[in-house]
């Protein structure tokens, strides 16, 4: 059939969102590769090379990682019998809510030289200097790419695991009936066929890497986020900022066109995921093992480090760290309620668009509104700066021209630049819920209407919309969480003075004094715990 | 009676693909037509072009006085007064039996409103369900809901997507017959999509046979049963099976022996086949010598109606012609053993001869 309605405003609307949101990332892009070539060839004779290769080896010792730590743990928890499987099934997601680099702090203060660890120890064998023994030092490229690891492998977890669960069971009782046992079957049926979703999981782990900024930043690794940040920061070199900055873009190209590859072969899915699966029996070693090896990563992926940050909110804090906590709290609080409301609008109107309007391309603005998911915070802050920046210069000119006072940066120097920024980064994950609400709705009923007497208008206000409402607050809620955590974009953005949750967390890891903060790391802690329910509760549901 | 719909001249192409071609049907007030056709023959996209949701490329569609759509205009869906019940019902989950029957007469009067609905929800059996949700229903109990809500606007014509697909297959008669019960108490025009032609005997006063984007016929169920006007529409009803003949001057040869020309014969190719029902087969009997064996048992099944046997032709010298036939169907009560050779006649009656050409 084809689509209803086909009003021009509408779509002249969709396009010009889609395009307003693309449009800072092709400025920097302009600007990043029509840069001098004379700066380009500085940067390589200097820094790039081992920024680069910082970022190449990170990236690769953090994918490996989290495939050890996702694969088997979702391999422990859907073939076999472990003990506690049902809390260690949801457990294992916890560590997404952890920032890692809160968790890179926290191990840093635990295993540093003046730790209470390397204290213990020292006491205990009497030893004087390091000197006097070895210990491993957490603040290298291995050590973050662990903390990377520790905090991004539920990724993995969650969709290997989803991959297993969906599997049709027919196959691997096919299986068996040709002979092989249930462990044969796991690595020859079972493995294979959830390699498209590891390979999903383990590009976005990928590319949340290549967007890592506190972490490598806290550890002195220098790679291109952090590369970006002190080009901009530290010497105001715009140009070069954007040229990094497109470096790291390409590189998060690959990783996308790598993603969309591999996503081609999600087709295993099966209509028959319910059956009885037949679990692998653990002998008493292998139970001790396995369960060594999920509550390992239960514990320190986000136990211990949500333990240590109670203690120390406990000791440190106080009415004026609740007062500071209270202006920053609000200070997250407007620009993620911005940011996830104006995130969900947008989704919904290209959403309903790309659902209801005749225009033969109408997917389109849906799809380009969704690309930013992949862009690192650091980069969407270079976008920005460098569009919004000579827009306030044009506005500004234009303003004195006709006599008027110039307004200042209204918007690189304001919340509006934040808000755009974070609207750009999210908007794909309000894309992706509302798409999916709205593709529950059966086609026959967005014909219902009309066969009633009923306009577009009517058939949106008393259809559509309270059809949706449930997604609307799901979208709502993940843009919403999200922008409360994100950390880079806000840090480069941010106006004069404006601190939020995550900006002023930051600003204290910097400075050694988080005990100063742990109220507010607890809160972006719990914040982060709220999708990893609502996530969970849907997925039992199916 | 008069005249309701007119369609005239109507093609409908969809993605460059003629979907539709030079259709020409009209419908008198009242009347049930049931639409049939294989899948893809563009019975559908019929329904949801009168209904507003597939635009014409060429041909008008007039409901009464009023043009839905031609050349110049195409009217929006929901202008046209013209009501569907969906295959999946469509109906609204977020609101009650109640509130999805009001959905279409909002612009009524709140007394309007409940004195509609309350005559529905009492027609329809529905009183005791008036604030369930649609998932609390039965698949019976929401198709009547669809229907509720459908008549609620009281429209022009009612436009029904294969209604009784999700409907068990015990329920479906005693379904079909109220709902025709209905639509006639409501003197309703209704076109209804299936692929079922049983249920169009069940339903429907008139009945068009479409394929290809084409209607090969329209008229009504009984005559379209007795004369089909074209090998594709006996074809597709299933009417009977096919005998092949070889017509020469003399007169008409098969292998089951010779048919006289019926006088109102036209056809100009040499080998015609013979619609034959399986009343029109009789079994010969086996013990007068002269008749030869000229058929062979190729499958049986137990029906109501005694034993439904499948029949081929026995090679003999005229097999080559081209008259060799298969799948020839007949009851009988005698029990026949698989690969039988049996001997069979064609009871006289009026021959229907149709070339596979057309």
């Amino acid at each position: 059939m084809i689509a209803l309605y086909n009003s021009k405003t509408w779509k002249l609307s969709s396009y010009l969102i889609a395009l307003v949101l693309i449009v800072p990332v092709l400025v920097m892009l302009v600007g990043g590769i029509s840069a001098s070539t004379q700066l380009f060839q500085h940067l390589w004779q200097t820094v790039l090379p081992s920024y680069l290769e910082n970022t190449l080896l990170l990236a690769f010792w953090v994918v490996l990682l989290a495939l050890i730590f996702g694969v088997f743990s979702a391999a422990i928890i859907t073939q076999t019998d472990i003990v506690f499987k049902k809390q260690l099934r949801w457990l294992l997601l916890l560590p997404l809510a952890m920032p890692a680099y809160l968790v890179a702090y926290l191990y840093t203060d635990l295993f540093d030289y003046a730790g209470p660890v390397q204290r213990s120890l020292r006491a205990w064998f009497d030893w004087q200097s390091p000197g006097d023994y070895w210990f491993f030092d957490i603040r290298t490229l291995p050590g973050a790419a662990l903390m990377l690891a520790l905090v991004l492998f539920p990724y993995i977890y969650m969709l290997t695991r989803g991959a297993f669960e969906q599997q049709d069971q027919n196959l691997i009782r096919a299986s068996r009936l040709l002979g092989l046992t249930a462990k044969q079957s796991f690595f020859k049926v079972a493995l294979p066929l959830a390699r498209p979703a590891i390979a999903v999981a383990a590009s976005l782990v990928l590319m949340e890497t290549l967007a890592d900024f506190a972490t490598v930043q806290y550890f002195s690794v220098n790679t291109l986020t952090t590369a970006i940040y002190d080009t901009w920061l530290g010497y105001g070199d715009l140009g070069a900022a954007n040229a990094l900055a497109s470096v790291l873009m390409l590189l998060v190209l690959f990783v996308v066109l790598a993603e969309q590859k591999s996503r081609t072969g999600l087709r295993h899915q099966s209509a028959r995921p319910n059956l009885q699966r037949e679990l692998i029996q653990l002998s008493l070693s292998q139970q001790v093992i396995a369960s060594l090896f999920c509550w390992a990563l239960v514990i320190l992926g986000f136990l211990l480090p949500i333990t240590l940050l109670i203690i120390m909110a406990v000791q440190y804090s106080d009415i004026a760290q609740l007062s500071v906590l209270m202006s920053t709290g609000i200070n997250s609080l407007k620009v993620s309620v911005f940011a996830a409301t104006i995130a969900v609008l947008i989704a919904l109107s290209l959403g309903l668009y790309q659902r209801l309007h005749s225009d033969k391309y109408r997917q389109i603005p849906q799809q380009v509104s969704g690309f930013g998911y992949a862009i690192p915070g650091t980069v969407l802050a270079m976008a920005m700066l460098s569009t919004l920046g000579p827009l306030d210069h044009w506005i500004n000119g234009l303003a004195e021209l006709l006599g008027f006072n110039a307004p200042g940066l209204i918007l690189s120097g304001s919340l509006f630049a934040i808000v755009f920024a974070l609207v750009v980064r999210f908007s794909a994950i309000a894309n992706g819920t509302i798409i999916s609400g709205i593709k529950q709705i059966p086609q026959s009923l967005d014909y219902a209407p009309a066969s009633l007497g009923v306009n577009l208008k009517g058939s949106l206000a008393k259809v559509h919309l309270p059809i949706l409402t449930p997604a609307i607050f799901v979208a709502w809620l993940l843009v919403f969480v999200e922008a409360m955590k994100e950390l880079p974009a806000v840090l480069l953005l941010r106006p004069f003075n404006f601190e939020t949750l995550s900006s002023q967390i930051y600003q204290l890891i910097s400075d050694e004094m988080l005990e100063q903060g742990a109220l507010g790391a607890i809160l972006i802690v719990l914040f982060g715990l709220l999708p990893i329910v609502l996530l969970n509760k849907s997925k039992e549901k199916i | 009676m008069t005249v309701l719909l007119t369609i005239q001249q109507l093609s409908v192409r969809l993605q460059d693909k003629v979907v539709l071609s030079s259709l020409d049907l009209s419908l008198h007030e009242g009347d049930i037509l049931g639409l049939v056709g294989a899948s893809g023959c563009g019975k559908t996209t019929l329904l949801n072009t009168i209904a507003g949701f597939n635009k014409p490329s060429e041909g008008s569609i007039v409901i009464g006085e009023r043009i839905l759509s031609d050349g110049k205009q195409c009217l929006p869906a929901e202008k046209r007064q013209v009501g569907m019940i969906f295959q999946d019902y469509a109906l609204f989950p977020h609101l009650t039996v109640k509130e999805n029957i009001a959905f279409g007469i909002s612009q009524l009067s709140r007394a309007e409103q409940a004195a509609q609905i309350d005559l529905l929800l009492t027609i329809l059996k529905l009183n005791d369900y008036r604030e369930s949700y649609i998932h609390q229903l039965s698949g019976g109990q929401q198709q009547r809901v669809a229907i509720a809500r459908a008549l609620a606007p009281q429209p022009k014509l009612l436009l029904l997507d294969e209604p009784f697909s999700n409907i068990d297959a015990r329920l479906r008669n005693e379904l079909m017959v109220e709902i025709r019960g209905l639509l006639k108490q409501f003197k309703t025009t209704a076109i209804f999509v299936t692929h079922n032609k049983d249920e169009v005997f069940t339903f429907a006063d008139k009945m068009a046979v479409m394929a290809q984007g084409k209607l090969l016929q329209f008229d009504a169920p009984s005559v379209i049963c007795q004369q089909p006007n074209s090998y594709q529409v006996a074809d597709f009803l299933q009417l009977g099976s096919w005998l092949p003949c070889q017509v020469s001057s003399t007169g008409i040869c098969s292998l089951l022996g010779e048919l006289d020309i019926p006088n109102n014969y036209d056809k100009q190719e040499s080998i015609v086949y013979l619609l034959l029902k399986p009343s029109q087969l009789l079994l010969n009997d086996f013990f007068d010598e002269n008749n030869v064996a000229n058929a062979q048992v190729e499958y049986i099944s137990v029906t109501e109606q005694g034993y439904h046997y499948s029949l081929k032709s026995v090679d003999n010298s005229l097999t080559d012609d081209g008259l060799s036939f298969n799948k020839l169907s007949f009851y009988s009560d005698r029990a026949l053993s698989l690969k039988q050779q049996v001997s069979v006649k064609i009871k006289p009656h009026d021959y229907l001869f149709f070339s596979q050409s057309n």
